[in-house]
Protein backbone atom coordinates (compact mmCIF):
# COMPACT_ATOMS: atom_id res chain seq x y z
CA UNK A 1 0.00 0.00 0.00
CA UNK A 2 3.00 2.41 1.24
CA UNK A 3 6.09 2.36 -0.66
CA UNK A 4 9.41 4.16 0.35
CA UNK A 5 12.20 4.20 -1.83
CA UNK A 6 15.79 5.61 -0.86
CA UNK A 7 14.35 8.80 0.34
CA UNK A 8 16.48 11.70 1.53
CA UNK A 9 15.88 15.05 3.36
CA UNK A 10 16.57 16.92 6.62
CA UNK A 11 16.27 20.80 8.23
CA UNK A 12 18.71 23.39 6.09
CA UNK A 13 21.66 21.79 5.21
CA UNK A 14 21.69 19.48 7.90
CA UNK A 15 20.31 15.56 6.22
CA UNK A 16 18.79 13.45 8.61
CA UNK A 17 17.31 10.40 6.04
CA UNK A 18 20.20 8.34 4.23
CA UNK A 19 18.03 6.91 1.80
CA UNK A 20 15.77 4.29 3.89
CA UNK A 21 13.43 2.58 1.99
CA UNK A 22 10.54 1.07 3.45
CA UNK A 23 6.93 -1.19 2.79
CA UNK A 24 3.68 -0.88 3.95
CA UNK A 25 1.36 -3.92 3.30
CA UNK A 26 -2.27 -3.41 3.30
CA UNK A 27 -4.00 -4.14 6.15
CA UNK A 28 -1.20 -4.47 8.33
CA UNK A 29 0.78 -3.05 11.47
CA UNK A 30 4.30 -1.73 10.33
CA UNK A 31 6.58 -0.84 12.95
CA UNK A 32 9.29 1.58 12.63
CA UNK A 33 11.41 1.31 16.25
CA UNK A 34 14.76 2.76 16.70
CA UNK A 35 16.52 5.21 19.36
CA UNK A 36 15.47 8.76 19.58
CA UNK A 37 16.80 10.99 16.89
CA UNK A 38 17.83 8.99 14.60
CA UNK A 39 14.82 10.38 11.93
CA UNK A 40 11.55 8.28 12.52
CA UNK A 41 9.64 11.25 12.80
CA UNK A 42 11.51 13.03 9.82
CA UNK A 43 10.45 9.73 7.60
CA UNK A 44 6.75 10.02 8.70
CA UNK A 45 7.00 13.83 7.99
CA UNK A 46 8.47 13.36 4.60
CA UNK A 47 6.21 10.58 3.39
CA UNK A 48 3.42 13.19 4.66
CA UNK A 49 4.70 16.20 3.08
CA UNK A 50 5.19 18.24 5.64
CA UNK A 51 8.90 18.10 5.34
CA UNK A 52 9.84 18.34 1.86
CA UNK A 53 11.59 15.44 0.32
CA UNK A 54 15.04 16.06 -1.10
CA UNK A 55 15.48 12.81 -3.21
CA UNK A 56 13.63 9.33 -3.18
CA UNK A 57 10.16 8.17 -4.02
CA UNK A 58 7.19 7.63 -2.13
CA UNK A 59 4.75 5.51 -3.69
CA UNK A 60 0.76 5.08 -2.35
CA UNK A 61 -1.39 2.65 -3.64
CA UNK A 62 1.05 2.43 -6.70
CA UNK A 63 0.75 6.45 -7.45
CA UNK A 64 4.05 8.13 -7.40
CA UNK A 65 2.65 11.28 -4.11
CA UNK A 66 6.29 11.83 -3.54
CA UNK A 67 5.56 15.74 -4.47
CA UNK A 68 1.86 15.80 -3.92
CA UNK A 69 0.81 18.17 -1.19
CA UNK A 70 0.11 17.48 2.21
CA UNK A 71 -4.02 18.14 1.53
CA UNK A 72 -4.12 16.29 -1.36
CA UNK A 73 -2.89 13.18 0.92
CA UNK A 74 -4.96 13.86 3.49
CA UNK A 75 -7.75 13.70 0.54
CA UNK A 76 -6.14 10.46 -0.93
CA UNK A 77 -6.83 8.68 2.25
CA UNK A 78 -3.47 9.31 3.87
CA UNK A 79 -3.40 10.43 7.76
CA UNK A 80 -0.77 11.81 10.20
CA UNK A 81 -1.32 11.86 14.09
CA UNK A 82 1.97 13.64 14.56
CA UNK A 83 4.24 13.71 17.47
CA UNK A 84 3.49 15.75 20.51
CA UNK A 85 -0.66 16.73 20.10
CA UNK A 86 -1.07 19.29 17.74
CA UNK A 87 -4.39 19.47 18.91
CA UNK A 88 -6.55 23.02 19.14
CA UNK A 89 -6.58 23.62 22.62
CA UNK A 90 -9.31 26.65 22.40
CA UNK A 91 -12.28 24.67 20.35
CA UNK A 92 -13.97 21.99 21.90
CA UNK A 93 -13.22 17.95 21.34
CA UNK A 94 -16.16 18.11 19.09
CA UNK A 95 -15.17 21.28 16.80
CA UNK A 96 -11.49 19.00 17.09
CA UNK A 97 -13.05 16.25 15.61
CA UNK A 98 -15.49 18.35 12.96
CA UNK A 99 -11.81 19.52 11.61
CA UNK A 100 -10.67 15.98 10.99
CA UNK A 101 -13.91 16.39 8.30
CA UNK A 102 -12.33 18.86 6.71
CA UNK A 103 -12.21 18.12 3.23
CA UNK A 104 -15.13 16.76 0.80
CA UNK A 105 -14.68 13.66 1.37
CA UNK A 106 -14.34 13.23 5.04
CA UNK A 107 -17.28 15.71 5.23
CA UNK A 108 -19.88 13.65 3.15
CA UNK A 109 -19.20 10.96 5.94
CA UNK A 110 -18.78 13.12 9.24
CA UNK A 111 -21.84 11.53 10.89
CA UNK A 112 -20.51 7.91 10.46
CA UNK A 113 -17.39 8.54 11.22
CA UNK A 114 -18.51 10.35 14.08
CA UNK A 115 -20.47 7.21 15.33
CA UNK A 116 -17.32 5.27 14.49
CA UNK A 117 -14.96 7.37 16.49
CA UNK A 118 -17.41 7.39 19.44
CA UNK A 119 -17.69 3.81 19.39
CA UNK A 120 -14.04 3.28 19.78
CA UNK A 121 -13.46 6.35 22.61
CA UNK A 122 -16.91 6.40 24.39
CA UNK A 123 -15.06 9.04 26.27
CA UNK A 124 -14.94 11.55 23.90
CA UNK A 125 -18.89 11.29 23.24
CA UNK A 126 -19.53 12.74 27.07
CA UNK A 127 -16.87 14.91 26.67
CA UNK A 128 -17.89 16.52 23.35
CA UNK A 129 -18.64 20.52 24.53
CA UNK A 130 -14.90 20.25 26.60
CA UNK A 131 -11.97 22.34 25.64
CA UNK A 132 -9.74 20.28 24.36
CA UNK A 133 -6.99 21.86 25.89
CA UNK A 134 -8.27 20.92 29.57
CA UNK A 135 -8.59 17.76 29.06
CA UNK A 136 -6.16 14.62 30.33
CA UNK A 137 -2.94 13.96 28.89
CA UNK A 138 -4.38 10.61 27.76
CA UNK A 139 -7.75 12.11 26.60
CA UNK A 140 -6.11 14.83 24.47
CA UNK A 141 -4.14 11.57 23.01
CA UNK A 142 -7.24 9.94 21.78
CA UNK A 143 -8.86 13.33 20.30
CA UNK A 144 -5.73 13.68 18.09
CA UNK A 145 -6.28 9.76 16.90
CA UNK A 146 -10.17 10.43 16.63
CA UNK A 147 -9.36 13.84 14.61
CA UNK A 148 -7.41 11.99 12.30
CA UNK A 149 -9.88 8.75 11.96
CA UNK A 150 -12.28 11.67 10.68
CA UNK A 151 -10.20 12.27 7.87
CA UNK A 152 -11.41 8.29 6.56
CA UNK A 153 -7.98 7.23 6.33
CA UNK A 154 -7.07 4.03 4.61
CA UNK A 155 -3.15 4.54 5.70
CA UNK A 156 -2.56 6.05 9.32
CA UNK A 157 0.63 6.68 10.27
CA UNK A 158 1.25 7.25 14.35
CA UNK A 159 3.82 9.41 16.02
CA UNK A 160 4.88 7.73 19.37
CA UNK A 161 0.62 7.89 20.19
CA UNK A 162 1.70 6.89 23.76
CA UNK A 163 4.38 9.23 24.16
CA UNK A 164 3.97 10.45 28.35
CA UNK A 165 0.88 7.74 29.13
CA UNK A 166 0.98 6.14 32.16
CA UNK A 167 0.93 2.20 31.65
CA UNK A 168 -2.71 1.46 31.78
CA UNK A 169 -2.95 3.67 28.69
CA UNK A 170 0.08 2.87 26.74
CA UNK A 171 -2.28 -0.58 26.89
CA UNK A 172 -5.77 1.05 26.36
CA UNK A 173 -3.51 3.19 22.87
CA UNK A 174 -2.06 -0.45 21.96
CA UNK A 175 -5.52 -2.00 21.82
CA UNK A 176 -7.27 0.81 19.92
CA UNK A 177 -4.52 0.17 17.50
CA UNK A 178 -5.19 -3.34 17.35
CA UNK A 179 -9.10 -2.26 16.67
CA UNK A 180 -8.59 -0.01 14.05
CA UNK A 181 -6.36 -2.76 11.89
CA UNK A 182 -9.07 -5.41 12.56
CA UNK A 183 -12.33 -3.49 13.18
CA UNK A 184 -12.26 -0.56 10.74
CA UNK A 185 -9.36 -2.68 8.10
CA UNK A 186 -6.94 0.34 8.33
CA UNK A 187 -3.20 0.23 7.72
CA UNK A 188 -0.86 1.40 10.15
CA UNK A 189 2.58 2.75 10.08
CA UNK A 190 3.63 3.42 14.12
CA UNK A 191 6.40 4.66 15.14
CA UNK A 192 6.77 3.84 18.96
CA UNK A 193 9.34 4.08 21.62
CA UNK A 194 7.67 1.49 23.37
CA UNK A 195 9.74 -1.62 21.70
CA UNK A 196 7.97 -4.71 23.71
CA UNK A 197 4.69 -3.51 22.85
CA UNK A 198 5.42 -2.75 19.84
CA UNK A 199 6.46 -5.74 18.69
CA UNK A 200 3.57 -7.19 20.12
CA UNK A 201 1.49 -5.68 18.31
CA UNK A 202 2.87 -5.52 15.04
CA UNK A 203 3.50 -7.88 11.57
CA UNK A 204 6.65 -6.42 10.65
CA UNK A 205 9.07 -4.29 12.03
CA UNK A 206 11.88 -1.89 11.01
CA UNK A 207 14.60 -0.67 13.04
CA UNK A 208 16.33 2.39 12.15
CA UNK A 209 19.37 4.25 13.43
CA UNK A 210 20.92 7.32 11.89
CA UNK A 211 18.86 7.98 9.26
CA UNK A 212 18.95 4.58 7.46
CA UNK A 213 17.40 1.05 7.96
CA UNK A 214 19.56 -1.19 9.98
CA UNK A 215 17.07 -4.49 9.80
CA UNK A 216 13.92 -5.41 9.00
CA UNK A 217 11.33 -8.51 9.75
CA UNK A 218 8.79 -10.43 11.24
CA UNK A 219 8.64 -9.21 15.20
CA UNK A 220 9.98 -12.81 15.74
CA UNK A 221 12.89 -12.21 13.75
CA UNK A 222 13.53 -8.88 15.18
CA UNK A 223 12.95 -10.61 18.93
CA UNK A 224 15.36 -13.47 17.79
CA UNK A 225 18.30 -11.38 17.24
CA UNK A 226 20.03 -10.65 19.98
CA UNK A 227 22.63 -8.37 18.38
CA UNK A 228 19.33 -6.36 16.88
CA UNK A 229 18.18 -5.87 20.21
CA UNK A 230 21.04 -5.33 22.04
CA UNK A 231 22.40 -2.67 19.55
CA UNK A 232 19.29 -0.73 18.89
CA UNK A 233 16.43 -1.62 20.69
CA UNK A 234 18.32 -1.78 24.16
CA UNK A 235 15.66 -5.05 25.13
CA UNK B 1 -18.53 70.72 33.60
CA UNK B 2 -15.55 68.93 33.70
CA UNK B 3 -17.94 65.38 33.52
CA UNK B 4 -20.07 66.98 30.64
CA UNK B 5 -16.18 67.69 28.69
CA UNK B 6 -15.81 63.96 29.92
CA UNK B 7 -18.54 62.44 28.92
CA UNK B 8 -17.89 64.18 25.45
CA UNK B 9 -14.70 62.85 24.63
CA UNK B 10 -15.50 59.64 25.84
CA UNK B 11 -18.11 59.30 23.12
CA UNK B 12 -15.53 60.93 21.02
CA UNK B 13 -12.94 58.42 22.01
CA UNK B 14 -15.27 55.17 21.69
CA UNK B 15 -15.99 56.59 17.80
CA UNK B 16 -12.47 56.88 17.34
CA UNK B 17 -11.87 53.50 18.79
CA UNK B 18 -13.84 51.09 17.07
CA UNK B 19 -11.90 52.87 13.82
CA UNK B 20 -9.05 51.93 15.52
CA UNK B 21 -9.86 48.79 16.35
CA UNK B 22 -10.75 47.71 12.69
CA UNK B 23 -7.31 49.82 11.99
CA UNK B 24 -5.41 46.89 14.31
CA UNK B 25 -7.48 43.60 13.17
CA UNK B 26 -5.54 43.31 9.94
CA UNK B 27 -2.29 43.26 12.50
CA UNK B 28 -3.94 40.55 14.76
CA UNK B 29 -5.00 38.39 12.18
CA UNK B 30 -1.73 38.27 9.89
CA UNK B 31 0.25 37.94 13.66
CA UNK B 32 -2.28 34.68 14.49
CA UNK B 33 -1.99 32.80 11.66
CA UNK B 34 1.84 33.88 9.94
CA UNK B 35 3.03 34.74 13.57
CA UNK B 36 4.98 37.41 11.84
CA UNK B 37 4.55 40.92 13.43
CA UNK B 38 3.93 43.76 10.59
CA UNK B 39 5.94 46.40 11.58
CA UNK B 40 5.13 48.11 8.68
CA UNK B 41 1.42 48.22 9.20
CA UNK B 42 1.20 52.24 9.66
CA UNK B 43 2.25 52.25 5.92
CA UNK B 44 -0.75 50.35 4.71
CA UNK B 45 -3.25 52.38 6.43
CA UNK B 46 -1.61 55.35 5.14
CA UNK B 47 -1.65 53.57 1.27
CA UNK B 48 -5.36 53.60 2.31
CA UNK B 49 -5.67 57.29 2.97
CA UNK B 50 -3.93 58.00 0.20
CA UNK B 51 -6.36 55.82 -1.89
CA UNK B 52 -9.45 57.73 -0.08
CA UNK B 53 -7.82 61.24 -0.92
CA UNK B 54 -6.86 60.61 -4.74
CA UNK B 55 -10.24 58.90 -5.29
CA UNK B 56 -12.24 62.07 -3.72
CA UNK B 57 -10.44 64.52 -4.69
CA UNK B 58 -9.76 63.74 -8.76
CA UNK B 59 -12.71 61.53 -9.35
CA UNK B 60 -14.99 62.61 -6.47
CA UNK B 61 -15.79 58.76 -5.26
CA UNK B 62 -16.81 59.47 -1.54
CA UNK B 63 -15.00 57.07 1.11
CA UNK B 64 -18.01 54.93 1.44
CA UNK B 65 -17.57 53.36 -2.27
CA UNK B 66 -13.48 54.18 -1.57
CA UNK B 67 -13.70 51.44 1.44
CA UNK B 68 -13.64 48.64 -1.07
CA UNK B 69 -11.93 49.59 -3.33
CA UNK B 70 -9.37 50.07 -0.87
CA UNK B 71 -9.73 46.64 0.66
CA UNK B 72 -9.42 44.99 -3.19
CA UNK B 73 -6.43 47.41 -3.73
CA UNK B 74 -5.28 45.72 -0.31
CA UNK B 75 -5.48 42.22 -1.24
CA UNK B 76 -3.84 42.48 -4.16
CA UNK B 77 -0.80 44.66 -2.39
CA UNK B 78 -1.10 41.32 0.38
CA UNK B 79 -0.81 38.53 -2.44
CA UNK B 80 1.81 40.68 -4.30
CA UNK B 81 3.83 41.00 -1.04
CA UNK B 82 3.13 37.39 0.07
CA UNK B 83 4.11 35.82 -2.65
CA UNK B 84 7.28 37.85 -3.75
CA UNK B 85 8.89 38.21 0.11
CA UNK B 86 7.16 36.65 2.90
CA UNK B 87 6.48 32.79 1.67
CA UNK B 88 9.77 32.41 2.20
CA UNK B 89 10.79 34.03 5.21
CA UNK B 90 7.81 31.96 6.92
CA UNK B 91 10.29 29.46 8.32
CA UNK B 92 12.86 31.87 8.45
CA UNK B 93 13.90 33.52 12.22
CA UNK B 94 11.68 36.08 13.30
CA UNK B 95 14.65 39.51 12.36
CA UNK B 96 14.25 38.00 8.86
CA UNK B 97 10.07 38.92 8.88
CA UNK B 98 10.61 41.56 11.11
CA UNK B 99 13.30 43.41 8.90
CA UNK B 100 11.16 42.34 5.81
CA UNK B 101 7.83 44.17 6.85
CA UNK B 102 10.00 47.36 8.05
CA UNK B 103 11.34 47.28 4.53
CA UNK B 104 8.16 46.66 2.64
CA UNK B 105 6.60 49.87 4.94
CA UNK B 106 9.63 52.22 4.28
CA UNK B 107 9.10 51.40 0.18
CA UNK B 108 5.72 52.06 0.30
CA UNK B 109 6.35 55.54 2.27
CA UNK B 110 8.86 56.30 -0.17
CA UNK B 111 7.08 55.41 -3.35
CA UNK B 112 4.04 57.09 -2.31
CA UNK B 113 6.09 60.14 -1.54
CA UNK B 114 7.92 59.83 -4.68
CA UNK B 115 4.29 59.97 -6.35
CA UNK B 116 2.45 62.27 -4.66
CA UNK B 117 4.78 64.07 -2.56
CA UNK B 118 5.47 64.73 1.13
CA UNK B 119 3.21 67.81 2.05
CA UNK B 120 0.27 67.27 3.88
CA UNK B 121 -3.39 67.30 2.86
CA UNK B 122 -6.35 66.30 3.40
CA UNK B 123 -10.26 66.17 2.03
CA UNK B 124 -13.65 67.35 3.61
CA UNK B 125 -16.16 65.52 3.28
CA UNK B 126 -19.20 67.25 4.21
CA UNK B 127 -22.01 65.27 4.89
CA UNK B 128 -23.45 67.21 7.96
CA UNK B 129 -23.08 66.44 12.06
CA UNK B 130 -25.31 65.66 14.73
CA UNK B 131 -25.22 67.80 17.89
CA UNK B 132 -25.83 65.44 21.05
CA UNK B 133 -25.68 69.06 23.39
CA UNK B 134 -22.30 67.46 25.29
CA UNK B 135 -20.37 67.13 22.21
CA UNK B 136 -20.67 67.33 17.97
CA UNK B 137 -20.23 64.72 15.95
CA UNK B 138 -19.82 65.01 12.21
CA UNK B 139 -21.62 62.62 10.49
CA UNK B 140 -18.28 61.45 8.46
CA UNK B 141 -16.81 59.94 11.80
CA UNK B 142 -20.16 58.00 12.64
CA UNK B 143 -20.02 56.26 9.54
CA UNK B 144 -16.55 55.11 9.93
CA UNK B 145 -17.55 54.01 13.30
CA UNK B 146 -20.47 52.62 12.01
CA UNK B 147 -18.61 50.87 9.00
CA UNK B 148 -15.24 49.74 11.96
CA UNK B 149 -18.24 48.01 13.55
CA UNK B 150 -19.69 45.97 10.64
CA UNK B 151 -16.62 44.86 9.18
CA UNK B 152 -15.58 43.61 12.63
CA UNK B 153 -18.92 41.95 12.58
CA UNK B 154 -18.25 40.35 8.55
CA UNK B 155 -14.98 39.02 10.00
CA UNK B 156 -16.15 37.77 12.77
CA UNK B 157 -19.07 35.68 10.71
CA UNK B 158 -16.50 34.81 8.19
CA UNK B 159 -13.80 33.57 11.14
CA UNK B 160 -16.58 31.59 12.74
CA UNK B 161 -19.68 30.51 10.25
CA UNK B 162 -17.25 29.15 7.14
CA UNK B 163 -15.22 26.61 6.36
CA UNK B 164 -12.61 28.85 5.03
CA UNK B 165 -12.74 31.03 8.78
CA UNK B 166 -12.81 27.46 10.55
CA UNK B 167 -9.78 26.13 8.76
CA UNK B 168 -7.96 30.04 9.57
CA UNK B 169 -8.77 29.15 13.37
CA UNK B 170 -7.40 25.69 12.85
CA UNK B 171 -4.22 27.81 11.34
CA UNK B 172 -4.16 30.02 14.38
CA UNK B 173 -4.54 27.45 17.24
CA UNK B 174 -1.96 24.99 15.80
CA UNK B 175 -0.84 24.77 12.28
CA UNK B 176 0.46 20.99 11.98
CA UNK B 177 -2.82 19.93 13.32
CA UNK B 178 -4.68 22.05 10.81
CA UNK B 179 -1.80 20.44 8.27
CA UNK B 180 -2.88 16.76 9.36
CA UNK B 181 -6.53 17.24 9.09
CA UNK B 182 -6.34 18.76 5.25
CA UNK B 183 -6.14 22.03 5.77
CA UNK B 184 -3.96 23.79 2.77
CA UNK B 185 -1.41 25.66 4.79
CA UNK B 186 0.34 27.27 2.39
CA UNK B 187 -3.16 28.97 0.88
CA UNK B 188 -3.97 30.18 4.37
CA UNK B 189 -0.92 31.95 4.98
CA UNK B 190 -1.47 34.00 1.83
CA UNK B 191 -5.25 34.51 2.51
CA UNK B 192 -4.55 35.49 5.74
CA UNK B 193 -1.49 38.06 5.10
CA UNK B 194 -3.92 39.24 1.90
CA UNK B 195 -6.87 39.65 3.84
CA UNK B 196 -4.78 41.05 6.47
CA UNK B 197 -3.40 43.78 4.26
CA UNK B 198 -6.70 44.53 2.75
CA UNK B 199 -8.68 45.35 6.33
CA UNK B 200 -5.48 47.73 7.13
CA UNK B 201 -5.58 49.32 3.73
CA UNK B 202 -9.19 49.94 4.38
CA UNK B 203 -8.75 51.18 7.75
CA UNK B 204 -6.56 53.97 6.28
CA UNK B 205 -9.83 54.92 3.83
CA UNK B 206 -12.00 54.99 7.70
CA UNK B 207 -9.20 57.04 9.50
CA UNK B 208 -9.23 60.13 7.05
CA UNK B 209 -12.28 61.13 8.26
CA UNK B 210 -10.48 62.00 11.94
CA UNK B 211 -7.81 63.74 10.19
CA UNK B 212 -8.82 66.73 7.97
CA UNK B 213 -5.52 67.77 7.19
CA UNK B 214 -3.28 64.71 8.30
CA UNK B 215 -2.53 62.54 5.25
CA UNK B 216 1.32 62.67 4.57
CA UNK B 217 3.23 59.86 3.17
CA UNK B 218 4.96 59.30 7.02
CA UNK B 219 1.73 59.40 8.77
CA UNK B 220 1.80 55.85 9.69
CA UNK B 221 4.10 55.48 11.83
CA UNK B 222 1.80 57.05 14.59
CA UNK B 223 -0.35 54.50 13.64
CA UNK B 224 1.89 51.07 14.22
CA UNK B 225 2.69 52.67 17.61
CA UNK B 226 -1.36 52.45 18.81
CA UNK B 227 -2.10 49.71 16.96
CA UNK B 228 0.55 47.15 18.65
CA UNK B 229 -0.70 48.85 21.95
CA UNK B 230 -4.68 47.97 21.46
CA UNK B 231 -3.21 44.08 19.61
CA UNK B 232 -1.43 43.97 22.97
CA UNK B 233 -4.62 44.50 24.96
CA UNK B 234 -6.89 42.60 22.50
CA UNK B 235 -4.22 39.27 23.12
CA UNK B 236 -2.57 39.96 19.93
CA UNK B 237 -3.39 36.83 18.04
CA UNK B 238 -7.65 37.89 17.95
CA UNK B 239 -8.71 40.50 15.32
CA UNK B 240 -11.95 40.70 17.12
CA UNK B 241 -10.18 40.63 20.29
CA UNK B 242 -8.00 43.78 18.72
CA UNK B 243 -11.68 45.60 17.23
CA UNK B 244 -12.65 45.72 21.46
CA UNK B 245 -8.87 46.79 22.06
CA UNK B 246 -9.67 49.74 20.01
CA UNK B 247 -12.95 50.61 21.75
CA UNK B 248 -11.12 50.32 25.55
CA UNK B 249 -7.75 52.09 23.65
CA UNK B 250 -10.36 55.24 21.71
CA UNK B 251 -11.65 55.46 25.40
CA UNK B 252 -8.37 55.39 27.75
CA UNK B 253 -6.87 57.68 25.03
CA UNK B 254 -9.46 60.62 25.15
CA UNK B 255 -10.14 60.25 28.68
CA UNK B 256 -6.60 60.54 29.56
CA UNK B 257 -5.91 63.41 27.07
CA UNK B 258 -9.41 65.43 29.31
CA UNK B 259 -7.78 64.72 32.29
CA UNK B 260 -4.33 65.76 31.35
CA UNK B 261 -6.29 69.12 30.08
CA UNK B 262 -6.76 69.83 34.00
CA UNK B 263 -2.98 69.89 34.68
CA UNK B 264 -2.20 73.69 34.19
CA UNK B 265 1.07 74.02 32.20
CA UNK B 266 0.81 70.57 30.13
CA UNK B 267 0.22 69.83 26.38
CA UNK B 268 -2.21 66.74 26.86
CA UNK B 269 -1.59 65.74 23.53
CA UNK B 270 1.89 65.01 24.20
CA UNK B 271 1.18 63.37 27.31
CA UNK B 272 -1.49 61.28 25.52
CA UNK B 273 1.54 59.48 23.08
CA UNK B 274 3.47 58.78 26.48
CA UNK B 275 0.44 56.79 28.12
CA UNK B 276 -0.13 54.55 24.92
CA UNK B 277 3.67 53.79 25.59
CA UNK B 278 3.56 53.59 29.41
CA UNK B 279 -0.23 51.55 28.68
CA UNK B 280 1.56 49.15 26.57
CA UNK B 281 4.04 48.71 29.51
CA UNK B 282 2.12 48.12 31.94
CA UNK B 283 0.02 45.35 30.21
CA UNK B 284 3.35 43.81 28.51
CA UNK B 285 4.16 43.28 32.81
CA UNK B 286 0.59 42.11 34.20
CA UNK B 287 -0.51 40.33 31.32
CA UNK B 288 2.02 39.31 28.70
CA UNK B 289 -0.70 37.31 26.66
CA UNK B 290 -2.64 40.64 26.72
CA UNK B 291 -6.00 41.66 28.41
CA UNK B 292 -8.91 40.26 26.49
CA UNK B 293 -7.13 37.50 25.41
CA UNK B 294 -8.78 33.80 25.45
CA UNK B 295 -6.38 32.02 25.48
CA UNK B 296 -6.94 29.79 29.02
CA UNK B 297 -3.94 28.37 30.20
N1 LIG C 1 12.58 21.02 13.10
C1 LIG C 1 13.86 20.58 13.17
N2 LIG C 1 14.88 21.40 12.85
C2 LIG C 1 16.16 20.98 12.90
N3 LIG C 1 16.52 19.74 13.26
C3 LIG C 1 15.57 18.87 13.58
C4 LIG C 1 14.18 19.25 13.56
N4 LIG C 1 13.45 18.17 13.93
C5 LIG C 1 14.32 17.19 14.18
N5 LIG C 1 15.60 17.59 13.97
C6 LIG C 1 16.80 16.77 14.10
O1 LIG C 1 16.74 15.71 13.18
C7 LIG C 1 17.19 14.51 13.76
C8 LIG C 1 16.11 13.45 13.64
O2 LIG C 1 14.98 13.88 14.40
P1 LIG C 1 13.62 13.07 14.48
O3 LIG C 1 12.65 13.93 15.20
O4 LIG C 1 13.25 12.59 13.14
O5 LIG C 1 14.05 11.85 15.39
P2 LIG C 1 13.15 10.70 16.01
O6 LIG C 1 13.77 9.43 15.57
O7 LIG C 1 11.74 10.92 15.70
O8 LIG C 1 13.42 10.90 17.55
P3 LIG C 1 12.42 10.73 18.80
O9 LIG C 1 12.33 9.29 19.09
O10 LIG C 1 13.09 11.48 19.89
O11 LIG C 1 11.12 11.32 18.42
C9 LIG C 1 17.58 14.84 15.18
O12 LIG C 1 18.98 15.03 15.22
C10 LIG C 1 16.87 16.12 15.46
O13 LIG C 1 17.62 16.90 16.36
MG1 LIG D 1 10.12 11.46 16.80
Amino acid sequence: MLNVKRVESGYGSMQVLWQPSIQVKKGSITSLLGPNGVGKSTLLNTIFGSIEPWGGEVYYEEENVTRVPTHKKVEMGIALVPEGKHLFSNMTVYENLSMGAYLKRALAHKEESLELVYTLFPRLKERTQQLAGSMSGGEQQMVTIARALMTRPRLIMLDEPSQGLAPKLVREVFETIQKMKEEIGLTILLIEQNAEASLEAADFVYVMHEGIIKAQGTPDQIKGSAEIREAFLGI
Amino acid sequence: MVVEQMAGNLIQGLVLGAVYGMATMGLSLIFGVLKVVNVGHGAFIMVGAFIALLLFNTLGINPVLAVPLAFLFGLGLGLLFYYSVMQRLIKAPELATLLATFSLGLLLQEVVKLLFGSEYRGYNWAVGKIDLGITVLPMSKLYACAGSALIAVLLYLWFNKTRAGSAMRSVVEDSEGARVCGVNVGAAYALSFSLGIGLTVASGVLLTMFIPVGINPYMGGHYTLKAFVIAVLGGLASPYGAFFGGLVFGLLENGSYTLFALIPGVEPFALTRFFSFLMLLIILLIRPTGLLSEKRT
